[in-house]
């Protein structure tokens, strides 16, 4: 066993200024590699008292790179730190961008990868701007050859070794990488996600970049949005259908769909199942009949093919929401944890009131 | 060759030396016995599920669609009866059925006890047919499609089996596996290549094995061809039990050998794709039931195949009830159980072979 923590940052190394150069030669970018190795770093796992000592030391050195670094941050278990504002960052998942474009870094942005669909027309110009590298999760070498700073990825998974690295391989070589916090997985997996967690990891993230005002801006407007969110009558239950067809993949009792269906006051009919997303029967969907079916809206699996499926069998067409017509759609990247969580709540809420309902 | 069943067994194909009329007696019983189990454990099996609906209801619904009496159940749980649960356990036990008769078939056909449509590359080759359907939208019907796969796999492992030398057990399976191993290669390059966003999940049912996608529409393919290619095949058992005596014996008995091999085969590739266009691909059924029924039956096709695909209906319902309700309200791919179940009995079955030997 590698101990990583032989990598953790050595105040001593000097850290290079924000890369200008898309391609430096061989040579001087591999020194620079060497260098940038010190400046980010993803330690070995929990280390509880890195958040405390990334406070002391951001109070104690004031450097050139900008207000408020080195940066470390927790994130799934990985202590993350930042000498210096990233300027090349990578997003993986239409989260990490949709993220980064309302933080307002798109400028920052060298390269997105395995976007789940279109963004919101507020940010639609800025993401024009950004490369789009790869539609799948990107394997390691498209990714080293974009010469990134910081990579942020929606899914633990999109940092592997079989897709862009691991955390601790991209340390190694002076990437740094963050999750969000509600795609942890395992032993840091948030127990139940609630809106506040994903406010804070915009401010983390705020902080990582150097754009703390605009973070907490942010978290401002969505807080004051989420407050406008009226709850539906008390009882009304709501099936979440992700994706799959023969074995529905829907929205259990502890992820985003929860925290979204808490906000309008849906109650889950998968609540009592502490999972992000689970495959359910049919059997006991039909069962429970649903006033309000949820249905994810993807490129891949449309709401429109959902709801072809739910009136074909004859079995879910009696469902009263598949007789009623009771379906709310919901865009792919909107159903994951994010910046368009709050406006998922607020479009379910409008859909809702549209169908009758509160 | 350990694994090698004595080419000649007269006692146990003809079975003189036990007695005809008892052993006749006791096989027409077992197969009767078989048949009352399958319909018992569908009887049963429709009464299980996460849905909380008595037995007396459950049977009262399917009565009142049957055209006795009227059901004392809503729609919505009429339709979880009729329309969920019945379906899946009739679909579950065609497949089980087509999956050991056709396991039957290859082990008398290669003269290979350990032959079997999941080992000899059939399943995937159907598996990859189908998904070949949903991702490249090949314009096939699914089971035709799963058909050509199931049949290109058996094709290529017999002749790969067959370039290696004398066709033997451990010649086959080899050549099975590589076969297998390529066909699995192929749906996952497909799958890898066309999976977008969590799509991977609908997918993951082709490779595990799942009868969740089941329907009355997938109730009537699997038992049509249960019924239109299992029964012919059950009635040619004499076939079979010539082919068991070798190929000469076979001939000297007047049987065209390569035409009724690969007619045969033919039919049994046609019943293992359209079992896995409805199910996926589900190992171990066809490997391991056939063994267990010929402790019973020996080697008398007619009783053996009629036999295993009682049986295998019987154990497919069963472990996909165990599929839907063990992790209730979760659902689990029924490959996986039959994996868990039948690995076990199938070490079982190698560790007989090498006591024999």
């Amino acid at each position: 066993m590698p101990d990583f923590r032989a990598l953790t940052y050595s105040p001593a190394l000097p850290c290079p200024p924000a890369r200008r150069r898309r391609r430096p030669g061989l040579i001087a970018g591999l020194g620079l590699v060497l260098l940038a190795a010190g400046c980010a770093t993803a330690t070995g796992q929990d280390q509880p008292t890195s958040r405390s000592v990334a406070g002391a030391s951001a109070a104690a050195s004031s450097t050139t790179a900008g207000d408020g670094y080195p940066v470390t941050v927790l994130d799934c278990g990985v202590s993350v730190t930042l000498n210096a504002p990233p300027q090349r960052i990578l997003a993986i998942k239409s989260t990490s961008l949709e993220l980064l474009l309302a933080l307002g870094v798109g400028d920052r942005v060298i390269g997105s990868a395995f976007l789940d669909g279109p963004v919101p027309a507020e940010w639609a110009a800025a993401a024009a701007k950004v490369p789009v590298i790869s539609d799948k999760a990107p394997a390691q070498e498209p990714v080293l050859e974009l010469d990134p700073d910081l990579i942020v990825a929606g899914w633990e998974s999109n940092l592997a070794a079989d897709t862009a690295g691991t955390r601790q391989s991209l340390a190694a070589k002076g990437i740094a990488s963050y999750v969000a916090p509600s795609a942890c997985q395992g032993a840091h997996q948030p127990p139940k996600l609630t809106y506040p967690m994903v406010f804070d990891s915009f401010l983390e993230m705020g902080r990582l970049l150097g754009v703390p005002d605009r973070a907490a801006e942010l978290v401002a407007e969505q807080t004051k949005l989420l407050g406008t969110v009226t709850k539906v009558p008390a009882g009304t239950t709501a099936l979440w259908w992700s994706s799959g067809s023969t074995t529905p993949y829907v929205g259990a009792g502890v992820g985003a769909p929860q925290m979204v269906m808490d906000a309008v006051g849906l109650k889950n009919i998968a609540a009592g199942i502490p999972q992000t997303w689970t495959s359910l029967g049919w059997e006991p969907i039909i069962e429970a009949n649903p006033d309000v079916i949820v249905l994810v809206d993807a490129s891949w699996n449309p709401a429109a093919k959902k709801i072809a499926a739910l009136e074909s069998n004859p079995a879910t067409a009696r469902m009263d929401a598949v007789v009623k017509h009771r379906f709310v759609t919901i865009p792919f990247p909107a159903s994951e944890a994010g910046v368009r969580s709050v406006q998922a709540a607020v479009e379910i809420r409008t859909q809702l009131r549209a169908l009758g309902i509160g | 060759m350990a694994l090698t069943r004595p080419a000649t067994r007269p006692a146990q194909v003809d079975g003189r030396a036990a007695g005809p009329r008892r052993r006749a007696a006791m096989a027409s019983g077992s197969v009767l016995l078989l048949a009352v189990a399958l319909l018992m454990s569908i009887t049963l099996a429709v009464t299980v599920g996460s849905a909380d609906l008595s037995m007396i209801d459950v049977w009262r619904t399917v009565g009142a669609h049957l055209g006795w009496g009227a059901s004392p159940l809503s729609p919505l749980r009429d339709g979880i009866v009729w329309d969920v649960r019945l379906t899946r356990v009739l679909t579950a036990g065609a497949v089980g059925a087509a999956l050991a008769m056709s396991g039957a078939v290859m082990q008398a056909l290669t003269r290979n006890q350990l032959a079997d449509p999941y080992l000899l590359g059939l399943s995937s080759g159907a598996s990859l047919g189908a998904v070949a359907v949903l991702m490249l939208g090949v314009p096939l019907l699914l089971p035709v499609a799963a058909f050509l796969g199931a049949l290109l796999a058996l094709v290529l492992t017999l002749l790969l089996a067959r370039s290696l030398g004398p066709i033997s057990p451990s010649r086959t399976i080899l050549a099975g596996i590589t076969v297998s191993a390529l066909a699995a290669a192929f749906t996952s390059l497909l799958i890898f290549w066309n999976v977008t966003g969590d799509s991977y999940r609908e997918i993951l049912n082709w490779l595990l094995g799942s009868l969740a996608g089941a329907d009355w529409g997938t109730s009537i393919i699997a038992w049509g061809a249960v019924l239109a290619i299992g029964v012919p095949l059950a009635a040619g058992g004499r076939v079979m039990d010539a082919f068991v005596f070798g190929d000469g014996a076979a001939a000297s008995l007047g049987i065209n050998v390569s035409a009724a091999r690969w007619t045969l085969l033919g039919a049994t590739a046609l019943l293992t794709g359209i079992a896995v266009s409805v199910s996926g691909a589900i190992g171990f059924v066809g490997l391991v039931l056939p063994n267990a029924v010929r402790l019973v039956a020996g080697f008398r096709h007619r009783l053996v195949l009629p036999m295993a695909g009682l049986l295998g209906a019987v154990l497919m319902i069963w472990v996909d009830t165990g599929a839907r309700t063990l992790f209730d309200p979760r659902e689990l791919p029924v490959g996986i159980l039959t994996a868990i179940v039948g690995a076990p009995l199938f070490a079982l079955v190698l560790w007989r072979h090498r006591a024999q030997s």
